[in-house]
C-alpha cells in the first residue's frame, strides 16, 4: 500500500525531475540575469570594481539618465533606428516579390529557391568581411584635393563602367549616408532569404481558387498581387516584419563585418554603433549603465512590437 | 525505473559538470608559491624573459614565476579589470599609469613604499643575501623621472616601479633626404652622354631638404616633399592632372600627437588641479588642430587609423606605383618596423635615419614618455613579498636592462646599464640598417631630459582615448564653409565624452 | 487559420464580381465564344510574362550569388591581381597556396576543431535536455504544468542581451565558488569557479533553448497519447518508450533541431569573443575576424577571402546534404543561429 502511495506521488511530481537540467539551466544563466539586470540598472553608476571592495551604491535613475543624456547613446539609438526603418520595408517587399514570382514558375523553381536561400547558411562576419573588399577603396585622403587612389574597388568599378562617380563607401571620410547604404545592402542581403522562405511557404498554402477567380474576372496581375496575394499572406508579412523589427534593434555582428569592432570608417570609430554595440561597449567598466541600456533595449522593442501586433491586427485577414 | 531515470540525469549533471570540471585540472601541486605576470611581450621579449626568470628562480626555488602575454595593453587592462571584480587577479602586471588609476577604484593595487623601504635581510638559495627594500645605490641608480613616475597618483605613494621606457621618435628616409640634398648642392650633372652640364635643380629650394626639428620646418619639408614628387612625373601625367604618389609624413598615434603638442604648446591637457580635469578644449588647441587638418588636406599627412594600419607600411613600402612616405613619427620602440625588408644580399632598399620629433618651441623640447611599468596586486603577504623580489630583481638587474633593450629598442630604466660591456658594444654598432634598434636607443638617450607624463586618474585613459578620436575627426573634417566652429564642436563633445566615461 | 469563405466573399466585394460570373456554365460559354482571340493574346502576355518573371528572378540571383562569386575569384588571386586597379572579373592565375597560407594565418586547423568540440558537445548535451523536457511538457501530467509551460515561453520574449550582463559575471565567479575559493585558499574551488577560456562557458549557458523544447513538444504531442499508455502497461520505462517510439517518430525534427544547433556554434561570435580569447578555446568567427592578414604592411586580402571561403564551407556542404530539414526548421523557428 504504501508502496503505491509513493508511486503515485512520485508520478505526480516526475515531471519535474525531466525538466531540472532545464529548469537549473535557466534559472542560473536566464532568470538571475533578468533580476540581476533591473538590480544594477537602478543602483546609481554600478560597476564591479567598486561594488568589489565593497562600495554602497544608491538607488534611482541616474544610469538611465546618464545613458539617455550621452550623445553617443542616442547616435547608436539613431542608427539602430534609421537601419530599421530602412532595411526591415525594403527586405520584405523585395522578398515578397521574389517569393510571388517564385511561386509563379515551375521550371528551376527549386534550383533559383535554394540559390536565395543561399545567404542564409553563411556566417554574418565572414561574408561582411567579403561584402567589406568589394565597397573598399585602396587609397588616401579620399575627398580632397589631394586624393590617392590606387583601386576603386569592384563595386565602384561597376558604377564607373556606368558612367557614375565613384562613391567613397567605407574608408575613411566617407559619407554617413554611403556608410548606410552599404549596411543597407548588406543586412537586406542577408535578411532575405528567411523572409523568402517564410513567405513562400505562405503563398504555397494559399488556396488557388482565388487566383482562378481573378484570373476569370480578367484582374491584371499587380492588383492580383495587391488585392489578394498581399491579404491572404498577411499573418505571414506581419511574422517577418516583427521578427525583421527584434533583429533590426539588435543589429550589431553585421556592422562588425563590415567595420571591424570600430564600428565605423577608419578614423571615425563608432560612426556607426548600435545599441547592442553601445551594449558591450559599456560591459567592462559600467554595468549600471550598460544594464539601464539593456533595458531601454528591451522597452523598445516590446513598444515597437506590441505596436506591430496591433496594427497587424487591424490589418491581418485571419 | 525510477532507479534507471535517476542513474540517467545523474549521468546529465555529470556530463555538465565534467565540463567545468575540464578547466580544474592543470596546476600540478609542486610544493612552490605560484606568482603570475601579465604582458605583452611578443617571442623574442619572452625568450629573454625566460632566462632571466630562470635566474631568478634559482636564487629563489620556493617560488615558480608564471607569465603569460595576454593581447595588447589594452586588453591587459580590460582583463585584469574584470578579474579584479571576482578576485582573481594576477600577482604582477604591466601597466601604464591608467590603468593603475582604474584598479584603484577597488583599491586593488599594492602601494611599495614600505617594501621600498624595508631593511629585512632575505636569504638567498645560493648563500647570498639581500635586503627585502631598495638601497641607497640602487635608488640613486634609476633614472630619477622613470622611478618618480611611479608616484604620480596624487597621494605621494609609490604604485609602479619602471620595467623600460620609450618615447616617440622621426624616422626619416636618409638615403631619400642625402639624395635631394646632393642634386640641390650640385653645380653640375652628367647628362645622357656622360658630358656635364648645368643642374637645372642647382639651388632649387625644394631639393633643399633638411630633418625638421620643429613644426614649421616639418611643414616646409613636407611640401618640398610632394614637389620633389611632383617634379618627377612624366608631363603627359601633369597634363592630366595627375598628382604624385606620396605622403610625406605618417604619424602612429593620434592621441600622442594631440598630447604631445598640448605639452609643447603648453596649452593644457588634463591636469588634477582645480575642478576641471579635462582642460585640453582652448583656442591654442584648437588652432594647431586647424593647422593639421590643413595639413591633411593638402596631403601632407596620414595617421594610423585614419590609413587603416601602422603607418610604417607606408614608410617602407618600396613597390612601384605604391604610396610612399619619407617620414615617420612612431614609437623608438618599434624602430625594426620602420626598417625596409633587406633584399637576398642582406642590402637594404635604403637606408633610415632617426630623430627627435620635431617641437613647437625649440627652448622648451617636450617628448612623451610611455613603455611599461609594473605594479602589484594585493593578495597574500607572502605573494605580495614575492612578486615584490621579482619585480625588483627585473628593474634593477643590469644583464636584464640591458638584454631587454637589446632586444626591443626600449630604454633601460637604470644609469649603470653604461657599465655593461656588451650593450655599450650594441649601442656603439648603431646604424640605419641592421642595428636600427641601437640608433633609436642612442636618439632616445639623448633626450631623456624632455619626457614629460601627463597625471593619472580615473577617466585619464579615456582622455587619452578621446582626444586621438578628436584629432581624426577634424583632420577628416570636410572643406566646409566654417571649419573652425565644426572644431569647436568636435572639441566640446570629446569633453563631454571624457566626463561621461570619467564619471 | 484562414476564414474562406470571409475571404471569398471579401475578394468578390473587391472586384465587383456579381455572383452569377462565379457560375462555371456562363464563364464556359464566354470562354468558348472568344476562344481563338483570346488564347493567342494571353498566350504572347503569358510569355512576355514569363521571360520578365525569369529574368528578374536571374538577376536577383546573380546579385545573391555575387559575394560568394567574388570571394572565391579573390582567394585565388595573386596580390598584385587583387590590387589592380580595374579588377579582373577571372583570375589570371589560380593562387591555390592562398588557402594554405590563410589557413595557416588564421590558425583554422585550432579553430576548427574547436568550434566543432564545442558544436558537438553542445549540440548533444542540448538534445537531451530538450528531448526530456519536451517529454515531460508532452506526456506527462504534474503539478503546475501549464505555469510552468507559460513561464518559459515568456522568457522568450526577452533579447539575449539583457542576460549576456550577469552572465559575464555568473561565468568569472560561479556561484561565489571563486571568492570563496579565494578566502580560503583553494586553488581547486578558484578555478572551478572562474570559467573564462574554458569549454564549459562555451556550452553550459547556451544549453537549454525554450523554442527548441516548444518545437519538440508539439511534435511529441502529434504522437497518440494510447500508445504511451500502452507501453505502460506492458511495463515499458518512460526512457525505453521515449527512446523506441518518440524520438524515431520525431526525427526529422530532431534533426532541424541539431543542424540549427550546429550552425549556431558555428556562427556564434559575441558571446565567444567575450568570454574565451584564448588560442585554445577560441571558435572560429572569432578567430577569422581577428586574424591579422598583414603581409609586408599591407593586408592580403587573397589570403584573407581564401579564409573566409574555408570557414564558408562547411555550413554549404551541409545545407547541400540537409537542404529539406534545414528550410524546414528556419520556417518554423525565424531564428538565425
Amino acid at each position: 500500500m504504501a508502496e503505491v502511495l509513493k508511486k503515485i506521488k512520485f508520478e505526480k511530481w516526475k515531471g519535474w525531475l525531466y525538466l531540472s537540467p532545464a529548469i537549473i539551466l535557466l534559472l542560473i544563466f536566464t532568470v538571475w540575469p533578468i533580476f540581476n539586470t533591473i538590480r544594477m540598472a537602478f543602483l546609481e553608476d554600478f560597476n564591479t570594481l567598486q561594488a568589489s571592495r565593497g562600495a554602497v551604491f544608491e538607488i534611482g535613475f541616474k544610469n538611465f539618465e546618464k545613458v539617455i543624456g550621452y550623445k553617443d547613446f542616442l547616435t547608436c539609438l539613431g542608427n539602430t533606428m534609421i537601419l530599421c526603418v530602412l532595411t526591415v520595408p525594403l527586405s520584405t517587399i523585395l522578398a515578397l516579390v521574389i517569393a510571388v514570382c517564385l511561386n509563379s514558375i515551375k521550371f528551376l523553381s527549386r534550383f533559383i529557391q535554394t540559390i536565395f536561400f543561399l545567404p542564409y547558411v553563411t556566417n554574418s562576419i565572414a561574408i561582411g568581411m567579403v561584402f567589406a573588399a568589394m565597397f573598399n577603396i585602396v587609397g588616401s585622403f579620399l575627398g580632397t584635393d589631394n586624393q590617392i587612389v590606387q583601386t576603386w574597388g569592384i563595386v565602384n568599378e561597376v558604377l564607373r563602367a556606368f558612367g557614375m562617380e565613384p562613391i567613397n563607401w567605407i574608408n575613411s571620410g566617407s559619407d554617413y549616408w554611403a556608410n548606410i547604404w552599404v549596411m543597407v545592402i548588406y543586412i537586406v542581403w542577408n535578411a532575405l532569404p528567411f523572409k523568402i522562405l517564410i513567405l513562400l511557404g505562405g503563398l504555397q498554402s494559399v488556396n488557388k481558387q482565388y487566383y482562378e477567380a481573378a484570373k476569370i474576372d480578367g484582374t491584371s496581375r499587380i492588383r492580383t498581387f495587391t488585392r489578394i496575394t498581399v491579404p491572404l499572406l498577411s499573418p505571414m508579412i506581419a511574422y517577418v516584419v516583427i521578427t525583421g523589427f527584434i533583429g533590426g534593434f539588435k543589429e550589431y555582428s553585421s556592422i562588425v563585418g563590415i567595420f571591424g569592432d570600430g564600428m565605423g570608417p577608419a578614423g571615425e570609430k563608432g560612426k556607426l554603433n548600435t545599441m547592442v554595440g553601445y551594449i558591450y561597449d559599456s560591459l567592462s567598466l559600467h554595468q549600471g549603465r550598460a544594464s539601464a541600456a539593456a533595458l531601454i533595449l528591451f522597452g523598445i522593442i516590446f513598444i515597437v512590437t506590441m505596436i506591430n501586433l496591433y496594427v497587424s491586427k487591424k490589418k491581418t485577414h485571419y | 525505473m525510477k532507479k534507471r531515470l535517476v542513474a540517467f540525469l545523474l549521468l546529465v549533471v555529470m556530463m555538465v559538470s565534467a565540463c567545468a570540471g575540464l578547466t580544474a585540472c592543470g596546476t600540478p601541486d609542486d610544493g612552490k608559491l605560484h606568482i603570475s605576470f601579465y604582458h605583452t611581450m611578443g617571442q623574442n621579449l619572452r625568450d629573454v624573459l625566460d632566462r632571466y626568470i630562470a635566474q631568478f628562480e634559482a636564487l629563489y626555488p620556493q617560488y615558480k614565476i608564471d607569465h603569460q602575454q595576454i593581447g595588447s595593453y589594452d586588453d591587459v587592462r580590460d582583463q585584469i579589470a574584470t578579474e579584479i571584480t571576482v578576485g582573481n587577479q594576477p600577482n604582477i602586471a604591466y601597466c601604464y599609469p591608467d590603468h593603475v588609476a582604474l584598479y584603484n577604484l577597488a583599491y586593488a593595487v599594492k602601494t611599495l613604499d614600505e617594501f621600498i623601504d624595508s631593511t629585512e635581510v632575505i636569504e638567498r638559495a645560493d648563500g647570498t643575501t639581500e635586503i627585502l627594500g631598495l638601497t641607497e645605490e640602487q635608488k640613486a641608480d634609476f633614472i630619477q623621472a622613470y622611478y618618480e613616475e611611479g608616484r604620480q597618483f596624487g597621494d605621494d605613494l609609490m604604485y609602479t616601479m619602471p620595467l623600460s621606457k620609450s618615447t616617440e621618435v622621426l624616422y626619416y628616409n636618409k638615403t631619400f633626404f642625402d639624395a635631394c640634398k646632393a642634386i640641390y648642392d650640385a653645380e653640375f650633372i652628367k647628362d645622357a652622354n656622360g658630358n656635364n652640364v648645368a643642374n637645372p635643380n642647382y639651388h632649387n629650394e625644394i631639393y633643399n631638404l633638411k630633418v625638421p626639428t620643429t613644426w614649421d620646418e616639418m611643414e616646409e619639408t613636407c611640401a618640398k616633399i610632394i614637389a620633389i614628387e611632383n617634379a618627377k612625373l612624366s608631363d603627359a601625367d601633369k597634363a592630366a592632372g595627375k598628382k604624385a604618389n606620396v605622403i610625406p609624413l605618417g604619424y602612429d598615434s593620434e592621441s600622442n600627437w594631440f598630447i604631445t603638442m598640448c605639452e609643447q604648446l603648453k596649452s593644457g591637457y588634463t591636469t588634477l588641479e582645480g575642478d576641471e580635469k579635462f582642460i585640453f578644449d582652448n583656442e591654442t588647441n584648437r588652432k594647431f588642430v586647424e593647422r593639421f587638418r590643413e595639413w591633411y588636406t593638402k596631403g601632407y599627412v596620414t595617421t594610423q587609423e585614419i590609413h587603416g594600419s601602422y603607418t610604417s607600411s607606408l614608410f617602407v613600402e618600396q613597390g612601384a606605383g605604391k604610396t610612399k612616405s619619407y617620414m615617420s613619427i612612431g614609437s623608438s620602440a618599434g624602430a625594426t618596423h620602420q626598417r625596409p625588408t633587406a633584399d637576398a644580399n642582406g642590402k637594404y632598399p635604403f637606408e633610415v635615419g632617426i630623430a627627435p620629433i620635431p617641437q613647437a618651441d625649440a627652448t622648451n623640447p617636450k617628448v612623451i614618455s610611455q613603455g611599461p611599468s609594473l605594479c602589484i596586486f594585493e593578495d597574500s603577504a607572502e605573494e605580495m613579498k614575492a612578486s615584490w623580489l621579482f619585480v625588483k630583481f627585473l628593474c634593477t638587474n643590469i644583464g636584464f636592462q640591458a638584454d631587454f633593450s637589446i632586444a626591443s629598442g626600449y630604454v633601460p630604466v637604470i644609469k649603470s646599464v653604461d657599465t655593461d660591456e656588451l650593450y655599450a658594444e650594441h649601442l656603439e654598432s648603431a646604424d640605419g640598417g641592421d642595428n636600427i634598434a641601437a640608433l633609436s636607443v642612442k636618439v632616445c638617450l639623448a633626450q631623456e631630459a624632455y619626457y614629460y607624463t601627463s597625471p593619472a586618474f580615473n577617466g585619464s585613459s579615456a582622455a587619452r582615448d578621446e582626444v586621438g578620436a578628436l584629432l581624426q575627426k577634424c583632420l577628416l573634417i570636410k572643406n566646409v564653409a566654417d571649419v573652425p566652429a565644426e572644431i569647436k564642436k568636435a572639441f566640446a563633445e570629446a569633453i563631454a565624452n571624457c566626463k561621461y566615461k570619467a564619471d | 487559420m484562414f476564414d474562406i469563405k470571409k475571404i471569398s466573399e471579401k475578394i468578390s466585394s473587391l472586384f465587383g464580381a456579381k455572383k452569377e460570373q462565379n457560375d462555371t456554365s456562363v464563364l464556359k460559354t464566354m470562354e468558348e465564344k472568344d476562344m481563338s482571340r483570346v488564347n493567342r493574346t494571353q498566350r504572347v502576355v503569358q510569355v512576355l510574362v514569363k521571360i520578365a518573371l525569369y529574368a528578374f528572378l536571374l538577376t536577383m540571383a546573380v546579385i545573391v550569388l555575387f559575394p560568394f562569386y567574388w570571394m572565391l575569384i579573390s582567394s585565388v588571386k595573386s596580390l598584385e591581381e587583387y590590387n589592380l586597379s580595374v579588377p579582373t572579373l577571372f583570375p589570371e592565375a589560380f593562387h591555390f597556396e592562398n588557402y594554405v597560407e590563410g589557413f595557416k594565418t588564421a590558425n583554422l586547423g585550432q579553430l576548427f576543431l574547436n568550434t566543432v568540440f564545442v558544436g558537438v558537445v553542445s549540440t548533444i548535451l542540448s538534445l537531451v535536455i530538450t528531448v526530456l523536457s519536451a517529454f515531460a511538457f508532452a506526456r506527462l501530467e504534474f503539478v503546475g504544468k501549464n505555469a510552468l509551460f507559460a513561464a518559459l515561453l515568456a522568457t522568450m520574449m526577452i533579447p539575449g542581451e539583457l542576460f549576456t550582463i550577469t552572465n559575464y559575471q555568473t561565468i568569472n565567479d560561479f556561484f561565489g565558488l571563486k571568492t570563496l575559493g579565494n578566502q580560503i585558499g583553494s586553488k581547486f574551488l578558484q578555478e572551478i569557479g572562474n570559467w573564462q577560456n574554458t569549454y564549459t562557458v562555451l556550452i553550459v549557458p547556451f544549453l537549454v533553448s525554450v523554442f527548441y523544447i516548444y518545437l519538440l513538444k508539439q511534435n511529441f504531442m502529434q504522437i497518440p497519447n494510447e500508445l504511451y499508455l500502452a507501453a505502460k502497461v506492458d511495463g515499458t520505462t518512460d526512457i525505453k518508450y521515449l527512446w523506441k517510439v518518440m524520438i524515431p517518430l520525431a526525427f526529422p525534427t530532431i534533426i532541424s533541431i541539431t543542424i540549427l544547433k550546429m550552425m549556431g556554434a558555428w556562427n556564434s561570435y559575441i558571446w565567444p569573443r567575450l568570454v574565451a580569447n584564448d588560442d585554445a578555446h577560441k571558435l572560429i568567427t572569432n578567430g577569422l575576424r581577428g586574424a591579422d592578414f598583414t603581409v609586408d604592411s599591407m593586408v592580403h586580402y587573397p589570403r584573407q577571402m581564401a579564409a573566409v571561403a574555408i570557414v564558408s564551407l562547411p555550413l554549404f556542404l551541409v545545407f547541400l546534404f540537409f537542404r529539406k530539414y534545414i528550410m524546414k526548421g528556419v520556417s518554423r523557428s525565424g531564428i538565425k543561429g
